[in-house]
C-alpha cells in the first residue's frame, strides 16, 4: 500500500514539474528562514549553559546610583564582595572581576622591533574565579594561576598573537602604564578559547592582587563602581529570601562612602532612592537587556529575539498556507484520483492518510534541501549578524534531530491536513463526472488564507520600510556638531610630552583644519560624577563629562549660546569649565532664554567632597550630541584637559582629532597618504606606542550597528515572507484559473474582449490584497510605533510609506497573476467548451 | 436472487420545487442475468446504475443487495458490501494516469486484505486472461481507448465481483473495439458474473438477455 502511495505521489511530482517546484520552493524557502531563525534563537537564549555550577551562580547588581536609580548597574564597589563574605554565608563563593580598560601589550624580549598589540578584551580577577566559572584550562595550575600578583591567564588565541606556535606557559608580557611605563607579568596559564556562548568575553586576566595595594587603600569605596561580583550560593538556598536579606548590606557598609565621598548621611543620600542589590541569574545575564554598564562581553537584545521568533513562526506558516493552496488548486486534477479510488473501495481516512504523507514528504524534501542551505548561507549570515552560529553541534545532537523529525511531521500534518480533509471530501459520482460543484467550497478559507499572507508580508514591508528610514533618520539628524572628515588618533597621551609636537606639527599641515585632543569623544562619552552648584545646600547631582581643550570644541563646531571657550593663554581657565543647555538646566539656572537676564556664565559649581573648591562656568554651548542618537542629549560638563581636582576616568581614552581639509584632501588616496605620514611620525616620536586612528562619522554609525544588522536581516526574510506569498497567490491564480476557464470561455464566446477577461480575472486577486493592505497597515503601524519608542529620536509614521507598501503590493500581484490571466484570457474558447 | 429494489424514489429540491431523478423504481435482479439499462439523456440510467452500486443515496424506497437491506446499512458497511462484490466499469475508463496497468489492476486489491504475493497472482492472471500482458507497464495515455477499457473491465473483474456494473462501456470507443468490448460481457456473463449495462445504443442493448427502460425517472 505505502509503496503504491509513494509510486502515486513521485509520478504526480515528476509529472507536475512546475507544482512541485513551487511547492518545493515555497516550503524550503520557509524552513530554511525557520531554521536559520531557530539557530539564531539557539544561540542567543543559550548563554553560559557550560558552567558546571551555572544554576548557582549569580552576579551581584546594585541600583544605578550615578543616575536613575531604578535601573540596575551591573558593577559594584569592590567590597560588596567584602560584605557578602561577611554578611551573607549562603554564599559558597564570591569572587570579583574588575575592567582593565584597553591594554596596549607587547611580548618581553630584547628585541626592540617588537610588534605591539592593544587588547580591548582585558580585566583583572580574582584569585578564586575559576573556581566560579568553568573556562577550560589548556595549560597551567587552576588553583594558583591567578593568585601572585603580575599574573596573567591569556587565551589560546592570545597567545598565539604573541607567541605563535611556542609555549606560552611561564612566558612574560609587558603591558603598558599610565606613566609610560611597561610593567611586566608572567603567563600562569593558557586557556582554551572561550565559547561563543559566554556573556563574559576575555582575552586576558591579570590577577586582582597586582592592584593589591590600591584594593587596600579604597577597598571602602562603594563608589568604585568598576567590579563585577558573582557570587556562587549553596545549594538549596532560597535565592528571594537571600535577595531581601542582602539588603541589609548597602546602609552598614555603604555609609563610610556617602560620608566621606558625598558629604552625606546614608539616609541622606538614599532619601530619595533605595540602594539595592539585586541578584541575577548567569544564564539570564545575557538576554537580560536591563543592567547599565555591563562592560564584560556582548549582551543580546531580547526584543529581536521576540521579533526573530515571530517572524521564524509567521514565515513557517506563510509556506505552510501556500503548500496547502497549491495543492487544492490542483484538486480537480487530483479529483479524479480521489473518485476512483473511492468507487473502488478506498475509505476516506486512507485517503487522508495518503495526502498527509504526501505532504509529509514534501515537508521532508524541503527540509533536507533547507538543512543543506543553511549549511551554504550560515557563513553569510554569521557575517551579517555578527555571530558564529554552526549546525554542527545542532546536527550531532540526538535530541535536535528528533526535534527535526518532529517538525518535519507536525508541519507535514499541518500543511497536508486541509488538502487532506478537503480532497478527500470530494463525493466520487461528482468527480468522475467531472461536475466540480463541490470544488468551489472552500473559496473563502482559501481567499482568507492569501488574505493572511499578504496581510503578514505587507505588515513586514512596512515595518521594514520604517526600520530602514529610522536607521537613515538618526543618521542623518543635526548633532549639533560637525561630524564628517573628523580624523581621530588613539593613544594620543602615550605620546607624553611629544604629543604637543604632533600636534603642533598636524595644526602646520594644510591637510587639517583644526587639530585637538580630548579625553572621551563623541559619540564614546561614557565618564561622569556627581556635581553640585557651589554652596553646600545645593544637591549633588549626576552629569556626564568630558575633558577636552578649546581646539577640540572649535573643531567639533559647537555652538555657544553665552561665554567664551577654553583660553589657552589664560592659566585660570584650567579649572574653568563650560557647560551645556542641559547642564545649566540641572543646576537650577534656567534655559537659554534665561541667559541674558540671569547668566550661568561666571556662575560656579564644584564636585561634591568636602572643602571642594569652585569652578567657574566659561561658557554654555548649545546642546550637541555626544553619545548616540539613540538617547536624548543629556547633562554635560566640559572640563578643561589639565584640571586635577576632578578624578580622570578618560584615562587611555585619549584621542588626538583633527578636521579634514576637504580643499587639500580630495581623495582617499590623498587621505591615506596623510594617515601613512602621521604614522610614520608617531612612530619617530615613539615605536613603542600603538598607532590607531578612526573617524568620528563611522564611530556615530557603529553606534546602530547591532541596529543595522537587525535591519539587514529583516530585510531579508521580508523579502522571502514576500516571495512565498506571491508563490501562494500564484498557487490561487492557477487554481482559479482551472476554475474559471469555462466562464471565461463562454464570456469570449459572447464577445469579451482579452482585456476585459484580464481585467475581470486579475480583479478577484486585486480585491483581496486591497483587504489585506487594510488588515495590515493597522498592525504595521502598532509595531513601528513600538519600535520607534526605544528611540529618542524617531522617524515620524508618514502616511506616504503605507501607501506606497500599498500600491507595489497591488503591482506584485497584478504580476504574478498576469501569467495565469494572459493564459486564460488569450486561451481559444473552443478547447475549455469542448470539454463537456 | 442477487439484489432487489422496491419503490425507489430520489429527488433534487431545485427552484422550491422537487424534481425527481428517479421515481418508484422496483425491479430484481437474478444471479447471471445480463441487464441493460436504456433510455434517452437525463432519463437517470446512471443515477439507477450509481444507486446500484452503492455510490449514491436515494431518499425513497428498498434497496436490498443478497438479503442486505443496503438502505440500513451504515456507510462504512455498505462500502465493504460494494467492495466485495460489485465492480465498475466507466465510460471514460477511469484508470489513474499515474500507474502503469499492472498497477492499476492491482489498487482495488489493496483495498482489501490480499497479501502481496497473492495480487501479484491475480494481477497476473488477469493480464494473461485479457491478453495484455505486453502492456503492464505501459501507463494508460499510451493505450488506445479500446485498450483502456480493456483494463478497465480487468480492474473491475480482479477481486471475482458478483456483479459488474457497467456505466456506457463503449460510449467513447468505435464500433469495432466496442464489439470486442460486448463480446467480452458476453464471455464473462456466460461465466456466471451478472452485469448490467447502462446503454443508448439499441445494438448494445441486443447482447443482454433484460432490458429496462427508463424515461424521466421513471420504468416504461
Amino acid at each position: 500500500m505505502l509503496k503504491n502511495y509513494f509510486k502515486i505521489i513521485w509520478r504526480n511530482l515528476i509529472r507536475e514539474k512546475q507544482f512541485t517546484f513551487l511547492n518545493i520552493l515555497g516550503l524550503t524557502i520557509g524552513i530554511t528562514s525557520c531554521f536559520m531563525i531557530g539557530l539564531y534563537v539557539y544561540s542567543e537564549t543559550n548563554y553560559d549553559t557550560f558552567h558546571e555550577n551555572g544554576d548557582r551562580i549569580y552576579r551581584v547588581n546594585q541600583s544605578y546610583i550615578w543616575g536613575d536609580w531604578n535601573k540596575q548597574y551591573a558593577s559594584t564597589g569592590p567590597n560588596v564582595a567584602e560584605a557578602l563574605k561577611a554578611d551573607a554565608p549562603e554564599f559558597e563563593k564570591i569572587t570579583r572581576m574588575l575592567d582593565a580598560g584597553a591594554q596596549t601589550m607587547r611580548r618581553k624580549s630584547e628585541n626592540q622591533d617588537r610588534d605591539l598589540f592593544k587588547e580591548e578584551k582585558a580585566f583583572l580577577a580574582e584569585e578564586n574565579f575559576f573556581e566560579v566559572f568553568s573556562f577550560r584550562f589548556k595549560e597551567g595550575d587552576i588553583q594558583t594561576a591567578l593568585k601572585e600578583p603580575m599574573s596573567m591567564v591569556i587565551t589560546e588565541e592570545m597567545a598565539q598573537r604573541y607567541f605563535g606556535n611556542e609555549d606560552a606557559l611561564g612566558k612574560q608580557l609587558e603591558v603598558r602604564e599610565s606613566n609610560d611605563q611597561w610593567s611586566t607579568f608572567t603567563v600562569t596559564a593558557v586557556l582554551e578559547n572561550l565559547p561563543n556562548n559566554s556573556h563574559l568575553e576575555f582575552d586576558v586576566l591579570m590577577s586582582l592582587s597586582t592592584i593589591q595595594n590600591r584594593l587596600d587603600r579604597q577597598n571602602w569605596l562603594w563608589a568604585w563602581t568598576g567590579f563585577a561580583t558573582y557570587g556562587l550560593i549553596k545549594e538549596g538556598t532560597n535565592v528571594e529570601v537571600l535577595e531581601e536579606k542582602i539588603q541589609a548590606i548597602p546602609p552598614k557598609w555603604a555609609a563610610l562612602t556617602t560620608q566621606r565621598l558625598f558629604n552625606q548621611s546614608y539616609e541622606a543620600f538614599t532619601a530619595e532612592n533605595e540602594w539595592r542589590l539585586y541578584l541575577q541569574p548567569l544564564r539570564g545575564i545575557y538576554l537580560s537587556n536591563d543592567p547599565k554598564s555591563h562592560l564584560f562581553g556582548p549582551t543580546g537584545k531580547p526584543q529581536f529575539v521576540k521579533l526573530f521568533i515571530a517572524i521564524g513562526i509567521l514565515i513557517l506558516f506563510l509556506s505552510s498556507i501556500n503548500f496547502m493552496n497549491l495543492s487544492t488548486a490542483r484538486s480537480s486534477k487530483r479529483a479524479k484520483e480521489v473518485g476512483i479510488r473511492k468507487v473502488l473501495g478506498s475509505e476516506r481516512t486512507r485517503l487522508i492518510k495518503q495526502f498527509i504523507l504526501e505532504s509529509t514528504l514534501f515537508v521532508t524534501v524541503s527540509t533536507i534541501f533547507a538543512l543543506v542551505l543553511v549549511q551554504l548561507f550560515l557563513g553569510v549570515f554569521n557575517a551579517i549578524a555578527d555571530k558564529n552560529l554552526s549546525m554542527l553541534p545542532v546536527l550531532g545532537n540526538p535530541i535536535c534531530i528528533t526535534l527535526i523529525v518532529l517538525f518535519i511531521l507536525v508541519l507535514g500534518i499541518l500543511s497536508g491536513s486541509y488538502p487532506a480533509f478537503y480532497l478527500s471530501a470530494f463525493r466520487p459520482i461528482e468527480t468522475l463526472k467531472g461536475k466540480m460543484s463541490s470544488v468551489f467550497k472552500g473559496k473563502n478559507l482559501r481567499n482568507g488564507l492569501v488574505v493572511f499572507q499578504f496581510t503578514v508580508s505587507i505588515a513586514l514591508i512596512i515595518f521594514a520600510f520604517f526600520v530602514q528610514k529610522q536607521l537613515s533618520y538618526t543618521s542623518s539628524l543635526d548633532l549639533g556638531l560637525l561630524k564628517d572628515n573628523v580624523l581621530q588618533i588613539h593613544n594620543f597621551e602615550q605620546l607624553e610630552g611629544q604629543g604637543e609636537t604632533l600636534k603642533e606639527k598636524l595644526k602646520a599641515n594644510p591637510a587639517f583644519t583644526h587639530v585637538g585632543m580630548s579625553y572621551g569623544i563623541p559619540p564614546n562619552v561614557t565618564s561622569g560624577d556627581k556635581y553640585r552648584a557651589f554652596g553646600p545646600e545645593n544637591p549633588a547631582l549626576h552629569f556626564d563629562d568630558v575633558r577636552t581643550e578649546g581646539d577640540f570644541l572649535d573643531l567639533l563646531g559647537v555652538e555657544f549660546l553665552a561665554g567664551r571657550n577654553f583660553d589657552p593663554l589664560r592659566e585660570a581657565d584650567k579649572y574653568g569649565v563650560v557647560l551645556n543647555e542641559e547642564a545649566v538646566k540641572m543646576f537650577g539656572w534656567g534655559n537659554k532664554e534665561n541667559y541674558h537676564n540671569d547668566s550661568p556664565v561666571g556662575k560656579y559649581v564644584a564636585m561634591t567632597n568636602e572643602n571642594a573648591s569652585k569652578m567657574e562656568v566659561l561658557g554654555v554651548v548649545k546642546d550637541f550630541n555626544f553619545s548616540s542618537t539613540k538617547e536624548k542629549i543629556g547633562p554635560l560638563v566640559i572640563l578643561h584637559k589639565d584640571n586635577d581636582w576632578v578624578w580622570n576616568y578618560g584615562r587611555g581614552r585619549t584621542y588626538l582629532a583633527a578636521r579634514i581639509n576637504p580643499q587639500t584632501v580630495s581623495n582617499t588616496g590623498e587621505l591615506q597618504g596623510v594617515i601613512d605620514d602621521i604614522q610614520q611620525e608617531m612612530k619617530k616620536m615613539d615605536a613603542s606606542v600603538l598607532f590607531e586612528y578612526s573617524f568620528l562619522d563611522q564611530e556615530f554609525e557603529n553606534t546602530f550597528r547591532t541596529e543595522q544588522q537587525m535591519a539587514t536581516i529583516l530585510n531579508i526574510f521580508t523579502v522571502l515572507a514576500l516571495i512565498i506569498a506571491c508563490l501562494g497567490l500564484f498557487g490561487l491564480a492557477a487554481f482559479s484559473a482551472e476554475q474559471r476557464v469555462k466562464e471565461l470561455g463562454i464570456r469570449k464566446v459572447l464577445g469579451a474582449k482579452v482585456s476585459e477577461l484580464a481585467m475581470l480575472f486579475s480583479s478577484e486577486f486585486t480585491k483581496l490584497i486591497i483587504i489585506s493592505v487594510v488588515l495590515a497597515s493597522p498592525l504595521a503601524y502598532f509595531l513601528v510605533k513600538e519600535w520607534l519608542k526605544d528611540f529618542a529620536y524617531s522617524t515620524p509614521i508618514e502616511f506616504w510609506v503605507f501607501a506606497t507598501a500599498a500600491l507595489s503590493a497591488i503591482v506584485i500581484t497584478i504580476v504574478t497573476v498576469s501569467f495565469q490571466t494572459m493564459k486564460i484570457a488569450m486561451a481559444n474558447p473552443v478547447d475549455s467548451l469542448r470539454t463537456e | 436472487m442477487l439484489l432487489q429494489l422496491n419503490n425507489i424514489s430520489k429527488w433534487v429540491h431545485s427552484g422550491g420545487q422537487k424534481v425527481y431523478l428517479l421515481k418508484d423504481i422496483s425491479f430484481w435482479v437474478n444471479e447471471g442475468d445480463f441487464i441493460s439499462i436504456m433510455g434517452p439523456s437525463g432519463s437517470g440510467k446512471s443515477t439507477l446504475l450509481h444507486i446500484l452500486g452503492m455510490i449514491d443515496d436515494f431518499n425513497e424506497g428498498e434497496y436490498t443487495f443478497l438479503d442486505e437491506s443496503v438502505h440500513n446499512l451504515k456507510e462504512k458497511y455498505r462500502a465493504n458490501l460494494y467492495k466485495q462484490y460489485i465492480g465498475f466499469v466507466f465510460q471514460s475508463y477511469h484508470l489513474i494516469d499515474e500507474l502503469t496497468v499492472k498497477e492499476n489492476l492491482e489498487m482495488p486489491l489493496l483495498y482489501k486484505k490480499y497479501s502481496g504475493s497473492e495480487r501479484k497472482a491475480m494481477v497476473a492472471d488477469m493480464l494473461d486472461r485479457f491478453n495484455i500482458v505486453g502492456k503492464k507497464d505501459l501507463f494508460p495515455t499510451q493505450l488506445s481507448g479500446g485498450q483502456q477499457q480493456l483494463v478497465g473491465i480487468a480492474r473491475a473483474l480482479i477481486a471475482s465481483p458478483k456483479l459488474i456494473l457497467a456505466d456506457e462501456p463503449t460510449g467513447n470507443l468505435n464500433s469495432k473495439q466496442g464489439e470486442e468490448i460486448m463480446d467480452i460481457f458476453t464471455q464473462l456473463n456466460k461465466e456466471g458474473v451478472t452485469i448490467i449495462q447502462v446503454t443508448h445504443s439499441e445494438k448494445n442493448m441486443a447482447y443482454g438477455s433484460r432490458v429496462i427502460n427508463l424515461l424521466d425517472g421513471s420504468i416504461q
